[in-house]
């Protein structure tokens, strides 16, 4: 992946005056609400919620399935798709990314991840969500119907939102709101990089200032949340407030972390705090994959291509992470954090089934598990009756390069346009090709 | 150290220790005039009953030594002093010639402050000339840093507590340093001091404290360290005349460099890689040198040894990783576990392969550190002789004073160590002698007291046991005992303490019969007694004789002849090659092979075969069919559900490549070379192999217009730099256009470098191309000359910035062109095709697809991202399909990974063409195999699974274009370099190995970590195209300011 401006220089403004016209709105039109049932005849189709069927029939009406099974009758003024070998998938939803957020990475202007300071548990990632962006078409070419919205930053950095890739505006998007507090953990252990000067001692300091400030916030949010519970708060302070929730139980926690020793104290965080927690990141989390299902706490797996952490680690410690995951019975998602390349998620999945993991289980890292971390698997995640008719039509195996290519796409019944930016300029070019 | 019990040594009896107490000089001023008295002291010493080590393995046992006027004028075996000489008695303790350290900046001046380097100011391109010098403010090769010497009292001490005398000494500050002098440590005036003048040249890649831009990479140092060694040769014979562009500039510091071949260079290496990267650049203009190494060299012993050159020592072991606290460990590589085990032993593997080597105290963190160092060295296997060798003799000739240091020998140095003992066991050095004076460390008097003692006083016969470490503690009884603690009764005696080599106490000896307080004072009367006073409970003094028990000489003989004979401990780590987890025991051997009944996918005209066998021999496809026949003796493979392909070549990769990619500095550096700094430790090399990976063409990074020259490597990990390299790949070069190359996302300092624009790039090509052109025509009007002409004229400089460039006009050395949007991409077509030649391979071009015509034209290849876009502006109008609108136009298309992480599955990259624009798969495959190797020119030998081409192939489960497929082998010429089994194999033992390196360092304790902080190599980061920052600054330079983290550029 393309991290772009690796600068650690506080000098290097980026020449933001360049590019004035770069956010401009792409001309792709939303889907409409759906009018009529839909039948998509003769697909194998991974409901992921009661596995594989082979030649089977999908029946959805008002933006919603109403059947699936074989040899289903089409309703009356359905449209009927044959999709004789192709594959059907709930729509793929991709955890931990800035989409909307970003649209150059390189042009300051463009980039809204990061507010001031490091406790903004207050910003809302939806407020700064370009529906209009020329990145995100790209991304619902590849399958990819949903979008966790996540704020970046150190210590607190705001709330995430999930969206659909396909809307008119944020509003129109919004399918989740305020899923949670996003929480990078303080870093650990040593950091032996060549630019790093501080001396072990200096790095624990600063580590240990971290945690001190860490603990700090929390205890004050507490104390915040019970002085307001009680009346005895009547002066609001956004920040406090946002971090309610958490205590209720109405928000998750999204404890980005991906150093085992992090993950260590993430875990004895939340023995005492019991919060409704996800771990994100999750780098190392195959050295405690036996802790963290004993603590019932769901990974987002955000390295899935990932180079060893450590130059002593096997080559592939990263690709069969899924794997060694599943196996101790951990509860995870597959994410692809960042922007353009989020496109990449479903292939991803792919490969971490050649280093191990079950085919169907990766299917599900990427569509119900997602669903379920973020608590939304009554409506989307997986085709059975009554959910969302959010799903997607591959011709062949949509995990696989050779065989991804998504005919149709539908989010909550809409069709949606599958064209983009960089469909078209290669429309307009093969026609340059094709003229002369 | 262990002290030395006082019953066992010798004492000094004589005046020599009266005179060490004052100061005088033995060897008088020369030259200045007399104010006052002239002072005539006696200079005559003579030590007597001694033990001489003369020269390594050269010992004389009771020997005298005589020195005069700070010479030695003879060596004795009669043990007599000659009349009128002051005499030291000198039994039980050996002399040792003193030691040389022939890497110092001992009393030069110290560069100034450096100004701060890096972004914040605006850059400096030129040196201020000043006097003749250089036009690299890195090169003062006309320094005489004896101009500068001052004796500097200070600074010595370090160096003689240890027992050094001399030192070779430098301003370690630059690439060509000056001339060091070779100097006494001695407290005298500098006239007496120097030893030799003019010693050797000093030199590192290290720029210092030079503000100037370049060279900001190990490259740029290597390629400015070429150029002014060929510089100086042209200076020689070019002074003086006239050349085509005017008189021959008067230049000093070439001038000082055209006698490097007399005086010869010490280089400051900074690792094993680098001592053998400058080996490469200085043999090649037979330049003598001596290398500074590092104590890495174990790791690559036998090239080491093939250089045939001196090696400079530091004796710096690091301290042990940090590993008390839980999971420490995951912050240590095993090689740093290695390196903190076996840094000990490295002097005893120098000595076992026969490399001369000399030790030095530069780079020691703690000066005092070095003789328990040096023991542990001896511990580890290095023979004293051998140490001492590399204290003396070695250094002596490093330094060039071998004719008058380094031994003990009449009409040399009156330089010499006393130490009481082995000093390569357990022995300790009593005092230094500089040019005939003492420097006392430690009393020639023992002062040990501690042990038994029979006392005489008062007509009674009395036990002292004096025991404790630092505070001493004593216990008085009444008759002699040979057996300490048999007596009936004991009193502890008080205010025990031992001061001016006394030892006092008193005793309250009521209990002994003997009322009152009694008051003892002793001091040593010879080898084995002691003689003082007590003074009794009425005032009256009483002599005391005290003789040591003989049973407590024993026990001590027997501790200290232990403590002698200490070994190390056996290692537990391996070296491997190199010496990093996953490493290679051994290389791998070469089979012949037959593979059978395997998919193979030709990636030639061939296509994809099924159930088809491949033969190869020594290295080379010499069959592809079905239903061979095993040849015999061939190692059969039974490729039975697998997929072969060739394996995979990237056209544009950044791993095992050393300190910086870029020398991102100056607008153009075609003469810089990937080639010098190839880095065959790099981890990446195996991941690769482990992703199908078998050739990288290794390219210098986009940070300036013309970059430098590129290298191929196959990815034979466990070879050598030399080894990896891909020797039949014709040369290539970096250029690069767009964002990098103006700078654009640099920030506010860096806009006075032209070009600024796409207008500006055009135009310096063009310039550069044009220069190189008249460079050419020089060179041939000199040819051209007639013999008395050419007399008169000077020879054309030989500029290897050019040089590169005329090999790119005369498409001698193939372009490689960082480039994404449609205008710059015609730009550069046009000015080449101005010049009659063409561009290569654009990489990158992104927006290739809206040009693929005029790029099929023009007859360039495209080398691509699949996927990349939107990180920045030349990249928002990147798209997937690109490979296919340009190879369906007749664009030579491919794909490369520029990542470390891409470059394990350019597999699947390549089929990202399939996803998005239904490429046919073997086209697909071709992209990442026969279609870089078309555009690296050697597809003669590689890319695909072709009769007569190098048996570098893959084995993979599945589909190999499929998300699915995972790599089971990867060979290249027959050599297998990648086998997952062996892999899940070598998971294990790195466990093993790590977990046994982490208990013997937890088990050592506190002692572990005893040692230097710096001993570890530095991690080479993961290097992209845009990386660009100075690596002297960010790696070396950090001393003077502060923290600096910059980067240059985005992608």
């Amino acid at each position: 992946m393309k991290k772009v401006i690796r600068s650690l220089a506080l000098g290097m403004a980026v020449a933001s005056t360049l590019l004035a016209g770069s956010a401009t709105a792409n001309n792709i039109v939303p889907g409409a609400p759906q009018s009529a049932p839909v039948l998509l005849q003769g697909g194998t189709v991974h409901t992921v919620s009661d596995g594989v069927l082979e030649g089977a029939d999908v029946i959805f009406a008002d933006g919603k399935i109403v059947a699936v099974g074989n040899n289903l009758s089409a309703p009356e003024g359905a449209r009927i798709l044959d999709i004789t070998g192709q594959h059907v998938y709930p729509g793929f939803i991709a955890l931990d990314t800035t989409l909307g957020l970003v649209e150059m990475e390189a042009v300051r202007a463009t980039v809204d991840t990061n507010e001031v300071g490091n406790f903004t548990p207050e910003v809302q990632a939806h407020h700064a969500y370009n529906a209009d962006s020329n990145v995100t078409p790209t991304i619902l070419y590849t399958g990819i119907t949903h979008a966790q919205i996540v704020p970046e930053g150190s210590l607190v950095r705001g709330q995430s939102s999930l969206l659909k890739l396909d809307s008119w505006n944020w509003r129109d998007g919004l399918e989740q709101s305020d899923l949670g507090i996003h929480l990078s953990w303080p870093r650990v252990g040593l950091n032996t990089a060549w630019w790093e000067r501080r001396s072990p001692e200096e790095q624990k300091q600063a580590q240990a200032r971290q945690r001190e400030e860490l603990a700090e916030i929390m205890e004050t949010a507490e104390v915040y949340h019970g002085a307001r519970e009680s009346g005895v708060q009547t002066r609001i302070d956004r920040r406090w407030e946002a971090m309610r929730g958490l205590f209720s139980k109405e928000k998750k926690l999204f404890v980005h972390a991906d150093d085992r020793r992090q993950i260590e104290e993430v875990l004895a965080f939340n023995e005492r705090h019991g919060f409704d927690l996800v771990l994100m990141g999750g780098r190392d989390a195959w050295m405690l994959a036996d802790a963290i299902a004993a603590a019932d706490i769901p990974v987002v797996f955000g390295s899935p291509y990932g180079l060893p952490a450590r130059v002593d680690e096997a080559y592939d410690t990263a690709f069969s992470t899924p794997a060694r995951l599943a196996e101790a019975g951990v509860e995870f998602a597959i994410a692809y954090p960042g922007f353009w390349d989020v496109r990449n998620l479903a292939f991803a999945a792919g490969n971490a089934v050649a280093f191990g993991l079950d085919y169907d289980q990766a299917v599900a890292a990427i569509t119900h598990a997602p669903a379920k971390i973020l608590g939304v698997e009554d409506r989307l995640g997986s085709i059975s009756v009554g959910k969302q008719a959010t799903l997607i039509v591959s011709a062949g195996d949509a995990l696989d390069h050779l065989g991804q290519r998504i005919n149709f796409m539908f989010i909550g019944g809409r069709e949606v346009d599958l064209t983009n930016k960089q469909k078209e300029l290669y429309e307009k070019y093969q026609q340059r090709a094709d003229s002369e | 150290m262990k002290q030395l019990p006082i019953k066992r040594t010798a004492v000094l009896v004589g005046s020599g220790l009266l005179a060490a107490g004052l100061s005088w000089s033995s060897v008088a001023d020369q030259t200045t005039p007399v104010q006052g008295l002239y002072q005539h002291n006696p200079n005559l010493i003579a030590f007597t009953n001694a033990t001489l080590v003369t020269e390594p393995g050269e010992r004389l046992e009771n020997a005298t030594l005589v020195m005069e006027n700070g010479i030695i004028r003879s060596i004795e075996r009669n043990n007599r002093a000659p009349q009128g000489a002051r005499v030291i008695d000198a039994s039980g303790y050996t002399l040792y010639p003193g030691f040389i350290d022939p890497y110092s900046n001992y009393g030069v001046a110290e560069p100034g402050s450096a100004a701060p380097r890096g972004r914040s100011g605006t850059p400096i391109y030129s040196n201020e000339r000043q006097g003749g010098n250089a036009s690299n403010s890195a090169i003062h090769a006309e320094k005489n840093w004896v101009d500068t010497f001052q004796p500097n009292a200070d600074q010595a001490k370090n160096y003689v507590a240890q027992g050094f005398t001399t030192v070779q000494s430098a301003r370690l500050d630059g690439i060509f340093q000056g001339q060091a002098t070779t100097v006494s440590l001695a407290n005298t005036i500098a006239n007496d001091a120097i030893y030799l003048a003019n010693g050797q040249h000093f030199g590192s890649f290290d720029k210092g404290s030079s503000t100037q831009q370049y060279p900001a990479s190990l490259m740029g140092s290597i390629a400015l360290v070429r150029q002014t060694l060929s510089d100086s040769r042209w200076y020689a014979e070019a002074a003086g005349l006239q050349a085509s562009n005017g008189q021959v500039e008067f230049n000093a510091a070439l001038a000082a460099l055209a006698e490097l071949s007399n005086r010869g260079l010490v280089f400051h290496a900074d690792n094993e890689q680098n001592l053998l990267r400058a080996h490469q650049v200085l043999n090649s203009f037979e330049v003598p040198v001596t290398y500074v190494g590092s104590g890495f060299e174990y790791a690559r012993m036998d090239d080491i040894k093939a250089t045939n050159a001196r090696l400079i020592i530091p004796l710096n072991f690091p301290a042990a990783p940090q590993l008390s606290e839980q999971y420490s460990e995951l912050d240590v590589s095993l090689a740093d576990l290695r390196h903190w085990e076996r840094a000990p032993s490295n002097p005893a593997a120098l000595a076992e392969a026969d490399v001369a080597f000399a030790f030095t105290l530069h780079g020691m963190e703690k000066a005092a550190d070095f003789w328990p160092n040096l023991r542990k060295a001896v511990a580890h296997g290095l023979s004293s002789e051998r140490a001492l060798a590399a204290l003396t003799t070695v250094p002596a000739e490093i330094a060039g004073v071998a004719n008058q240091s380094g031994k003990l020998a009449p009409g040399f140095r009156g330089d010499l160590v006393v130490s009481r003992g082995d000093l390569f066991a357990d022995g300790e050095i009593v005092s230094v002698w500089l040019q005939g004076e003492e420097t006392k460390l430690q009393s020639m008097h023992p002062v040990d007291f501690k042990g038994e003692w029979q006392l005489q006083a008062m007509g009674t016969e009395f036990t002292l046991n004096v025991s404790g470490n630092g505070a001493l503690q004593g216990k008085l009884s009444i008759g002699f005992s040979d057996e300490a603690g048999d007596n009936d009764t004991s009193v502890k005696v008080a205010n025990l303490n031992q001061a001016d080599e006394q030892l006092r106490f008193t005793a309250n000896l009521n209990d002994l019969g003997m009322p009152g307080v009694f008051r003892f004072a002793l001091t040593q009367s010879s080898l084995n007694s002691l003689q003082g006073s007590v003074v009794d409970a009425n005032g009256q003094t009483h002599p005391l004789m005290a003789q040591a028990s003989s049973a407590a000489s024993a026990e001590n003989e027997e501790a200290s002849a232990a403590s002698a004979n200490a070994q190390a401990e056996p290692l537990i780590s391996r070296v491997t090659y190199p010496n990093v987890a996953f490493g290679q025991e051994r290389l791998p051997e070469q089979q012949n092979l037959h593979i059978r009944n395997a998919t193979v996918w030709t990636a030639d005209d061939q296509g994809v075969l099924e159930n088809a066998d491949i033969i190869v021999r020594n290295g080379i496809i010499r069959r592809v069919g079905q239903d061979l026949s095993t040849p015999r003796g061939y190692q059969v493979i039974d490729a039975t559900g697998l997929h072969v392909t060739p394996g995979i070549i990237d056209e544009h990769s950044h791993i095992a490549i050393s300190q910086g990619v870029n020398e991102g500095t100056e607008a153009i550096t075609s003469e810089v070379r990937i080639g010098d700094v190839v880095n065959p430790d790099d981890i990446h090399i195996y991941r690769s192999l482990a992703g199908g990976a078998t050739v990288a063409h290794l390219l210098h990074g986009s940070a300036n217009p013309i970059g430098g020259q590129g290298q191929t490597i196959k990815l034979r990990w466990g070879e050598n730099a030399e080894g990896l390299k891909f020797r039949e790949t014709p040369p290539t070069i970096k250029f690069a256009l767009g964002e990098n190359v103006k700078q654009s996302n640099w920030g506010g300092a860096n806009t006075i470098r032209y070009p600024q624009t796409r207008m500006g790039v055009a135009q310096i090509m063009q310039d550069a191309f044009q220069q190189a052109r008249e460079y050419e025509q020089a060179k041939r009007d000199y040819e051209n000359l007639s013999r008395a002409e050419r007399r008169r004229t000077a020879p054309p400089r030989t500029d290897y910035r050019l040089e590169a460039i005329l090999q790119v006009i005369n498409s001698e050395r193939y372009t490689h062109v960082h480039s994404y949007v449609a205008s710059e991409v015609l730009a550069l077509m046009d000015v080449v095709e101005q010049q009659g030649f063409k561009i290569h391979t654009f990489t990158h071009i992104l927006e290739g697809y809206k040009v693929a015509k005029e790029i099929a034209e023009h007859g360039a290849g495209a080398s691509s991202f699949a996927d990349w876009w939107a990180f920045k502006i030349e990249a928002f109008d990147a798209i997937p399909q690109n490979m296919c609108l340009m190879m369906e136009q007749g664009v030579l298309t491919s794909i490369n990974s520029d990542s470390n992480d891409l470059q394990r599955r350019l597999n699947t990259e390549a089929a990202k063409s399939v996803r998005y624009c239904g490429m046919s798969e073997a086209d697909a495959l071709k992209m990442i195999t026969l279609y870089p190797a078309m555009q690296l020119e050697i597809d003669e030998y590689v890319g695909s699974i072709t009769e007569g081409k190098h048996a570098d192939l893959v084995f993979w489960n599945a589909h190999p274009l499929s998300a699915y497929a995972q790599v089971q082998q990867t060979w290249i010429e027959g050599r297998k370099y990648f086998d997952r089994e062996a892999d899940l194999q070598a998971r294990e033992a790195v466990n093993a190995e790590r977990q046994a390196l982490i208990q013997k360092v937890l088990g050592a304790g506190e002692e572990a970590y005893r040692g230097a902080s710096n001993g570890y190599r530095q991690q080479q980061p993961t290097w992209h195209c845009e990386d660009n920052h100075d690596v002297w600054l960010d790696w070396f330079g950090d001393h003077h300011h502060g923290h600096s983290h910059e980067l240059g550029g985005t992608e």
